[in-house]
């Protein structure tokens, strides 16, 4: 038992790290199939960035589909074997693109109107409904809702209209409309599409070497010519990295980034990281929170490499739109857990870890259905500096009081339900919820009045009480509220507990609950979805506040919450050690 | 001290000493340390200061919602720039139908008071103020919350002294043109304009906010006297038959063009569209109650490109045209070149810039500048930023903002960001420091 529980943090590690190494291994395909993969790798520009064709591939079936696998007769397809079949569709009939079935209709009403059955999934093949007439009626249907004003849109327009330009999406992808995929001879030269390229070489003479390459690959394909096609796209390859030597490294590494999908690693791992620190409180082991903890530090060292390789992709801050908050709100929380569970290691902290971590990646995942979460930032969000410091303080700020809030809700059902919360608990959850708050309402105030800085610099304006800049103020005085409350004794630990699980109310509502009105420059995100989401979870916290005011009398932790002395150790976990000892031994 | 008794009582967790009782209580068994002090007190209270923040918190939630029907402009001045705000029930049925699915037609009528900006805000100042003056005391380990508190007051002055004296005015100037004039697009005027002088132009404005209260408007500066009809806030054309057979012009380019009333653009709308004003006016002789015609003026025709309507009075000929009122400023902006970057591939815009040639007499200027987003002008106390375009790139548009508290944020910042660092930094460090002797 003693050996076993010494060397399972161990254990738990390296089956993460072998999972993690199988997960990130590069996908070969055998030398006597197609090499997708390597075809992925070759660089476009798209959405205004460089980006290889393997990331255009799963965001345009992302956005087509709202997911990015596709599977068909049980067999699974690459998202850029899908690509290269929809780019194929109009040069050869042999491509089977238009009998996938990706476009996902939920809409009853839509659904007759194509004369479609409703079906498990929702996603149809474009054979199903792409008959003239009913494309001329979708398109007649669009053009109607199109015109009627945003606000008074119902579910029916907003679905039409959704589809429309899916179909748009799909069509321009299979007649390689936009496409800049003949990278620039020389420095100076712009990206080119195929036409052009081949209207150049028409006007001009010589020959593109590039234009050649990629026309070679795709005739290959249509053809079925594998080994042709293997030794087009080596040599494709081979001819970029003379050209633009520095891109084909970095799309490279977009590839590999996509294929292993770290986030979605990492959603996974803090689940497991839950259940050990689960596992901990009802068998009081402490060997699984210490499990817990080096298992939630490899995550994060995942997370936060996952980040930097955004970054570095990017160009740019962690935080540049609604998904990408998301994510790094997630690490800040993770991060907060951490430091917690070192400060007071009785799984509380590996708790939050878990919970936020797994939750903020789910939400995140969500997010993403919009196409590139790369995307290019609009003019007057192009600037580095106050992308770095405004953004990333109030997304710490928004952080910091989602932590609090999970501390609140931690308290209040550890003192209802178990009988776990003594006076030490007690103590340790008040003074991580107070240090939290304080961390909360520095960020969120900086972060706030740096936003008007930002504001002043580029329309003069400080402050604008726009709906978004109203959220952040709204987070700023809920904070100083808990504080203030706290100073004057007006509220003790249980108070501020629920006063922490309504400041969860106010994030939220600043988070997404402001984008739903309408907009502005700060209104990123517009989703129907959304809305419902955040309504759940209101309510939610609502039930959480209504619990937190049941009258202790009637927690099952009354006595130990009323006990004179710390009856036994705060938490099964740390039994039998003082409890600041340090959680690595 | 409140402050850190209440945090020492957490972290030590030993029974509460009488200095480290909450600071009603406190104040309650001290002695009156001034006459002052007791009057302050109930001002001074922690409590007042919460219930402040639970009405501040409100206000803002309210203002939020109010922005999905009205512009951002009316809900400053009734909500935030006020002494009380009556806010409509109609917000809170919004706030049904985009989170709680409440049938998008749904209406209540009606309003109730709360506490605007000012009260709230005014209130919040005192209760601080009053708050420093009972319990103050100067120590190291209050020094943090002095400066916050200190930032803060800085703070809510600016956003007085913006609310008070901020100006601002939009410049548009055409692609090798100039111009020596801001508009304010939340104003309009309507100009009377006699151009009999070669030399120059005699103007004569009526602001819009005569215009909208109706009453007959005559000036000795004035050729006639005038008396509107209908005044819109916002408008659009319209073709519409019932608009057309409706039609209250008698004169001028009204006879061709209707313009209806139209929804005031919101603060939540997506476009940030302009209000576009329309005026259906009739002109009288001076002094007599002969109508010269009932004239549509409207900002449709302005907003662009002059678009003057004549108008004859005995054998004199003027222009009139309602336009957004205008500044004229001692100097001269000239745009040299204006640039408008996309993305490769796609229109999202990259970046603006107006390269411009300042001219200043009376100060001896004469540079040349290069205005782009996030990198504005400064001159003579007025802050140039880049703000839009003319359609077709055919050039640009400058806001241009005096605002003499400007610089009060930053120091704002500055103060609250430091002495939150140093006051909850200390905090954490005693308590890093005690914690492994509990």
């Amino acid at each position: 038992m003693n050996v076993l529980s010494r060397m399972l943090p161990g254990i738990v590690i390296a089956l993460a790290g072998g999972f993690l190494v199988v997960e990130a291994m590069p996908y070969r395909e055998a030398s006597e199939q197609m090499h997708l993969a390597d075809f992925g790798r070759i660089p476009v520009v798209d959405g205004g960035r460089v980006k290889p064709i393997d990331t255009l591939a799963r965001t345009s079936l992302l956005m087509i589909s709202n997911r990015q696998t596709l599977s068909e007769d049980g067999r699974s397809i690459a998202p850029v074997q899908w690509l290269l079949d929809v780019m194929t569709s109009q040069l050869s009939d042999r491509s089977p693109a238009d009998k996938f079935r990706v476009f996902r209709i939920e809409n009853i009403e839509v659904l007759n109107m194509l004369g479609l059955e409703r079906r498990y999934g929702f996603r149809y093949a474009i054979e199903e409904f792409g008959t003239a007439d009913k494309m001329a009626r979708l398109q007649e249907r669009a053009e109607e809702a199109q015109k009627r004003d945003p606000k008074e849109r119902d579910v029916v327009d907003a679905n039409v209209i959704e589809l429309a330009q899916r179909l748009q999406l799909y069509i321009d992808l299979a007649r390689w409309q936009n496409l800049l995929i003949v990278p620039p001879a020389k420095p100076d030269e712009e990206w080119k599409s195929m036409r052009s390229a081949l209207v150049e070489e028409k006007s001009k003479g010589g020959e593109d070497r590039a234009f050649r390459s990629i026309a070679n690959i795709i005739l290959a394909y249509t053809k079925g010519e594998t080994s042709v096609f293997n030794d087009r796209v080596a040599e494709y390859h081979h001819e970029l990295e003379q050209r633009v030597p520095d891109l084909e490294a970095t799309t490279s590494f977009e590839a590999f980034f996509n294929h292993f999908a770290p986030f979605y690693q990492c959603s996974l791992l803090y689940v497991a990281v839950f259940m050990l620190v689960c596992g901990g409180w009802l068998t009081g082991m402490p060997a699984l929170n210490r499990s817990a903890f080096w298992l939630a530090l490899l995550t994060f060292a995942v997370h936060t490499w996952a980040l930097g390789a955004r970054m570095y992709i990017q160009g740019r801050p962690p935080v540049t739109n609604l998904y990408s908050s998301a994510i790094f709100i997630g690490w800040g929380c993770v991060l907060f857990g951490l430091v917690l569970e070192r400060m007071f290691p009785t799984g509380v902290g590996n708790a939050i870890t878990a919970m936020t971590g797994s939750l903020s990646l789910v939400v995140a995942h969500h997010l993403a259905s919009s196409g590139d979460t790369l995307q290019m930032m609009q003019a007057v969000l192009d600037t580095n500096f106050w992308l770095a410091t405004h953004v990333v303080c109030v997304n710490l700020g928004y952080t910091a009081t989602f932590v609090a809030g999970f501390l609140g809700i931690l308290y209040i059902f550890r003192g209802l339900l178990t009988r776990s919360l003594d006076r030490g608990a007690l103590k340790s959850l008040g003074q991580m919820m107070y240090g939290v708050v304080c961390f909360a309402l520095f960020f969120s105030f900086t972060g706030t009045v740096l936003g008007g800085i930002w504001a002043d610099q580029s329309w003069g304006r400080f402050w604008g009480w726009d709906p978004k800049e109203n959220g952040a103020l709204l987070i700023v005085l809920s904070n100083a509220l808990i504080l203030h409350a706290r100073w004057g004794g007006m509220v003790k630990q249980r108070g501020m507990a629920v006063l922490a699980v309504a400041g969860n109310m106010v994030t939220g509502w600043s988070y997404f609950g402001t984008n739903q009105l309408g907009v502005g420059l700060h209104a990123y995100g517009f989703n129907n979805t959304l809305a419902i989401g955040l309504t759940v979870f209101w309510a939610t916290q609502l039930l959480i506040i209504a619990l937190g005011l049941v009258p202790v009398r009637f927690w099952r932790s009354a006595s130990a919450m009323q006990a004179p002395r710390p009856m036994r150790p705060s938490s099964p976990v740390a039994a039998g050690k003082p409890e600041f000892a340090p959680v690595a031994t | 001290v409140i402050e850190e008794a209440a945090m020492t009582k957490i972290a030590v967790g030993s029974p509460a000493r009488p200095d480290q009782l909450p600071v009603e209580e406190r104040a309650r068994q001290a002695k009156p340390r001034a006459f002052l002090a007791t009057w302050l007190a109930p001002l001074a209270s922690l409590r007042l200061t919460v219930v402040l923040f639970l009405f501040a918190i409100a206000l803002v939630f309210f203002g939020t919602l109010a922005q999905v029907d009205e512009g951002i402009w009316t809900v400053l001045s009734k909500y935030f720039r006020a002494g009380i705000a009556w806010i409509p029930l109609q917000v809170l049925v919004r706030f049904g139908q985009v989170f709680l699915g409440v049938s998008p037609t749904a209406h209540l009528s009606g309003s109730f008071p709360f506490p605007g900006g000012w009260l709230t805000g005014g209130l919040l100042l005192a209760n601080l103020l009053a708050a420093h003056l009972v319990r103050f005391k100067l120590s190291w380990k209050r020094s943090g919350i002095l400066l916050i508190h200190a930032g803060l007051v800085v703070m809510m002055l600016s956003e007085l002294v913006t609310g008070l004296f901020a100006v601002e005015g939009r410049m548009t100037i055409e692609q090798k043109g100039s111009s020596n004039f801001t508009e304010d697009f939340h104003s309009v005027e309507l100009a009377v304009v006699d151009r009999s002088d070669p030399k120059m132009d005699d103007v004569t404005v009526v602001p819009g906010t005569l215009l909208r209260r109706r009453g007959r408007i005559s000036d000795p500066a004035l050729p006639f006297d005038l008396q509107t009809v209908r005044y819109m806030s916002n408008s659009a054309p319209s073709r519409a038959p019932e608009a057309l057979s409706a039609n209250v012009a008698t004169a001028g380019d009204g006879l061709s063009q209707v313009m209806t009333e139209r929804r005031e653009a919101g603060g939540a709308d997506t476009d940030q569209a302009l209000d576009l004003p329309s005026a259906y006016v009739t002109l009288f002789e001076k002094g007599s109650d002969r109508s010269l015609g009932t004239y549509l003026v409207s900002l449709w025709w302005s907003a662009l490109e002059d678009r003057p309507q004549h108008v004859k009075v005995g054998d004199k000929t003027y222009d009139v045209c309602l336009r957004f009122q205008r500044r004229y400023k001692p100097y001269t902006i000239e745009l040299l070149e204006f640039r408008h970057e996309k993305y490769l591939g796609t229109d999202t815009p990259r970046n603006f810039s107006s390269r411009v040639r300042l001219v200043d007499p009376e100060r001896h200027e004469d540079r040349q500048v290069l205005i782009y987003m996030n990198n504005p002008m400064r001159h003579a106390g007025e802050t140039f930023y880049q703000s839009s375009f003319l359609p077709g790139d055919t050039g640009t548009v400058l806001q241009v903002v005096r605002n003499p508290g400007w610089l009060m944020p930053y120091l704002a910042c500055i103060m609250v960001s430091v002495g939150m660092l140093f006051h909850f930094g200390l905090h954490l460090t005693r308590f890093l420091l005690t914690r492994p002797a509990q």
